[in-house]
């Protein structure tokens, strides 16, 4: 079956693919959302594309369809690589791939047509939760044999993110979807509020980090041409995210009616994210410390290491906004929105970016279609990415503030209109970035090249296309 | 430490569970067995469906269910308890306040408003960025409504039993006459506002600061010439009011502030005293009164010592 056709690295390669395609989708329905915000009445009446049902469609497609895809991706090739082992099945692979892509589409679709289980990023009906814990297992099984069967002796510290990424997306999937509860989703009261933002935070603390931090454990070394700093480093960072990143969930809810104990925890447990973090983050500096260079030459290598400052900014931002005193200001605001952005896109998004750069060319055996494309789309995430957060924090705090100072929500929203048409107008950079992307991707993964950029390769190199 | 399969899966599990029994299990077995709060009841089968409406399209995305001990908006009359929230299934407390908080959101206003508001925000609010929900069936629209006028549970329930009651007197009055109608709107404004006068001069800045008032709060109803034919006029009854039936009816600036300010509950007209300072208030009144009625009595007598900030020409 040609859908599932069995080749080296098909799999990795069809995910990569599959993101480039969803990042498109992604971006178009952020900026429907963007547009209702500024012109409400633009796309009024169309029930399709009302804000309600877009809003979770782009949140869902960006972290499942669009990180998550490129992330699994890369997973499924970082793994054969450090363990010097072909992934165990690629067959299984195929299947985990086709059953991890319909799901998304399920899922987004019946968003669509309003069809929708309400708690953040469980929106999905029960047939894609369903569909999205099997490829799950199915890619867990299929890395779990390729460890057991490994060539390399020593497992490599992006194996054990990956792993980890695996088993606890699993489970915080299954329990934060309450999925032995098929019609709504979700539990009852203030419990269900907890064990959504358990779930909330815990699909970007432990679905998207740890297989981001994956990504930038391979491809730093690889790009710096110098061996990882520290094995001790290495190890504290990542048992210290696995304790620690699942404790921090309730600090979405810190205005609300849940247990002051379970808020002290974690308001506590966000404050200590700055050990993984930082441990990671030094770890990874001190690698490529002196060999900047290279990062400027890698088009991959330069994605991860913009991925990473975003990720220092989310994670020194992330502990002092889960201090209640700041949270009165910045929360249920647009400055929430913003560093949502910077974790899930400027951090997670731009190194998956840098990952499937990096192992694309890597696959299919030639350069990228076009280099200079992806450095015209490095520029305009990078700006995309660095407008959107000033402006969606700035017409945070006018909200915040107002709010305090006694003005009503509906009062508030003519002030936010400017920050709204900026943020509109920077969300036409990432649509063009996506769609950069995706043509740059698809020309690659069928073995085109850029003319102008081959006939530069055969002067300067010598190379034979 | 020599990483393998087994210690990593073991070792996962080994924390995951601990964390999950400490941060979901635990608070549900503790918080899961509160007893319902006072305000709390069991929720209709016709709110149920509208409820699913509200989940199914998104609602949350904008809209909070929860007020916090330092919030002064709608709603700021009840802090959040969590024995609000027994029968939340799935929970709806929201991380965005892009509209406002909807926990006390039940009687705020009657339910004609509200149709008026679904079918075009902008109709009723017309500096809101709410989508219009035109494409809703008619059962959905209804049903939605009454999940509306459920949120708050008894309190709600009190509120929209005034909203009722106050709506048959309005109705009758209406339906009375324009003068009957008159008498019976002034009639519910106590005495001290009746006598009332205006208290500041009419001038041409304040006209135009109460003109851009009239047009971000009044004219989705009372319509650009104040006859009451604004968008939203259709799906209200009594309709909004025609400020040109209030010449020589014995309106006065102390009238007009009282209802812009506390509303005429069991009409569309909402209370504006959330929205709107003291100075916003009767510069919008008194536009009204120039601009539609065709008089004012701003700065008339009985006054008190002027404002430090008023024109000295005619002032005590």
């Amino acid at each position: 079956m040609q859908l599932l056709k069995v080749e080296t690295n098909g799999t990795a390669k069809l995910f990569l693919l599959g993101s480039a395609l969803w990042f498109v989708l992604g971006t178009l329905e952020g900026l429907v959302c963007a547009t209702h915000m500024v012109a409400p009445d633009l796309l009024g009446g169309i029930s399709w594309l009302v804000f309600g049902r877009i809003r979770p469609m782009h949140t869902t497609t960006m972290i499942f369809g669009f990180v998550g895809s490129a992330l699994l991706g890369c997973a499924c090739y970082i793994m054969q690589e450090v363990l010097r082992t072909p992934l165990w099945s690629e067959r299984l692979g195929k299947v985990s791939l086709w059953v991890w892509n319909l799901s998304i589409a399920l899922g987004l679709i019946t968003l669509d047509l309003g069809y929708s289980q309400g708690r953040e990023y469980a929106e999905w009906i029960w047939p894609a939760d369903i569909g999205i814990l099997l490829a799950f297992a199915l890619i867990f099984v299929n890395c779990l044999q390729t460890a057991i069967n490994r060539r390399e002796k020593i497992m490599y510290v992006s194996s054990w993110y990956i792993f980890a990424a695996l088993i606890y997306t699993w489970l915080i999937y299954f329990f934060g979807n309450a999925v032995w509860n098929p019609a709504t989703g979700a539990i009852f009261g203030m419990p269900d509020a907890i064990l959504a933002w358990f779930y909330g935070h815990g699909i970007v603390g432990l679905f998207l980090t740890p297989l981001a931090v994956a990504i930038a454990y391979f491809v730093v070394p690889r790009v710096a041409r110098a061996p990882l700093h520290s094995h001790t480093l290495s190890l504290i960072g990542f048992w210290t995210i696995l304790i620690i990143y699942t404790h921090i969930g309730t600090h979405h809810l810190l205005q609300t009616p849940v247990p002051t104990w379970l808020k002290v925890l974690a308001v506590t447990g966000s404050i200590a994210m700055i050990i993984p973090v930082m441990t990671v983050l030094g770890n990874l500096w001190l690698t490529m410390r002196g060999r900047l260079g290279f990062f400027h030459q890698d088009i991959g290598g330069r994605f991860v290491m913009a991925g990473l400052l975003w990720y220092i900014l989310t994670c020194l931002q992330g502990p002092i906004q889960a201090l209640p005193v700041v949270q009165k200001v910045t929360h249920l605001n647009n400055w929430v929105i913003a560093h949502s952005h910077m974790g899930v896109f400027g951090f997670a998004g731009t190194i998956a970016l840098g990952g499937l750069y990096y192992i694309l060319p890597r696959i299919t055996g030639k350069p990228i279609y076009s280099i200079r494309l992806a450095d015209v789309q490095y520029w305009l995430l990078l700006l995309g990415m660095s407008g959107f957060f000033a402006v969606l924090t700035a017409g945070g705090l006018v909200q915040g503030n107002s709010w305090l100072n006694g003005e009503t929500v509906y009062r508030t929203v003519p002030m936010v209109h400017v920050y709204f048409i900026v943020r509109a107008a920077v969300g036409l950079l990432f649509v063009g970035g996506a769609l950069i992307g995706a043509y740059n991707i698809v020309r690659t993964v069928r073995g085109d090249q850029a003319p102008a950029e081959e006939r530069m390769r055969l002067q300067v190199y010598g190379e034979t296309p | 430490m020599r990483m393998n399969p087994s210690v990593l899966v073991l070792g996962g599990l080994l924390i995951f569970a601990p964390v999950l029994f400490m941060h979901v299990i635990l608070p549900w077995l503790t918080v899961g067995g509160e007893p319902p709060s006072e305000i709390h009841r069991a929720r209709t089968t016709i709110e149920d469906e509208g409820r699913s409406v509200y989940v199914n399209n998104g609602c949350t995305f904008c809209h909070t269910q929860f007020i916090r001990n330092f919030d002064w908006g709608v709603g700021a009359q009840r802090v959040a308890h969590s024995g609000d929230y027994i029968a939340e299934q799935p929970h709806l407390l929201g991380t965005e306040r892009t509209g406002p908080d909807l926990s006390q959101e039940g009687g705020e206003h009657p339910d004609d408003w509200h149709a008026a508001h679904f079918r075009n925000p902008r109709f009723v609010r017309p500096e809101s960025i709410m989508p219009s929900w035109n494409f809703f069936s008619g059962a959905e629209m209804i049903a939605l409504v009454a999940y509306m006028q459920s949120l708050g549970y008894k309190m709600a329930d009190d509120r929209t039993a005034r909203q009722k009651y106050w709506k048959d007197e309005a109705v009758a009055a209406f339906e009375s006459g324009p003068q009957k109608n008159v008498e019976w709107l002034h009639g519910h404004v106590p005495e001290p506002w009746t006598k009332l006068p205006n208290p500041y001069m009419s001038s041409r800045p304040g006209l135009l600061r109460g003109h851009r008032i009239y047009q971000t709060q009044c004219i989705g109803c009372h319509g650009p010439i104040g006859d009451g034919m604004g968008p939203a006029q259709p799906f209200l009854y009594p309709p909004p009011l025609n400020f040109t039936l209030l010449k020589d009816r014995g309106i006065t600036g102390g009238i007009l502030y009282y209802q812009i300010m506390n509303g005429i509950t069991g009409t569309a007209m909402p209370y504006f005293k959330k929205d709107l300072e003291s100075e916003k208030i009767w510069d919008v009144g008194n536009y009204v009164a120039v601009t539609f009625i065709g008089r004012t009595d701003a700065h008339a007598e009985p006054r008190g010592i002027d404002a430090s900030n008023e024109p000295v020409e005619n002032a005590k």
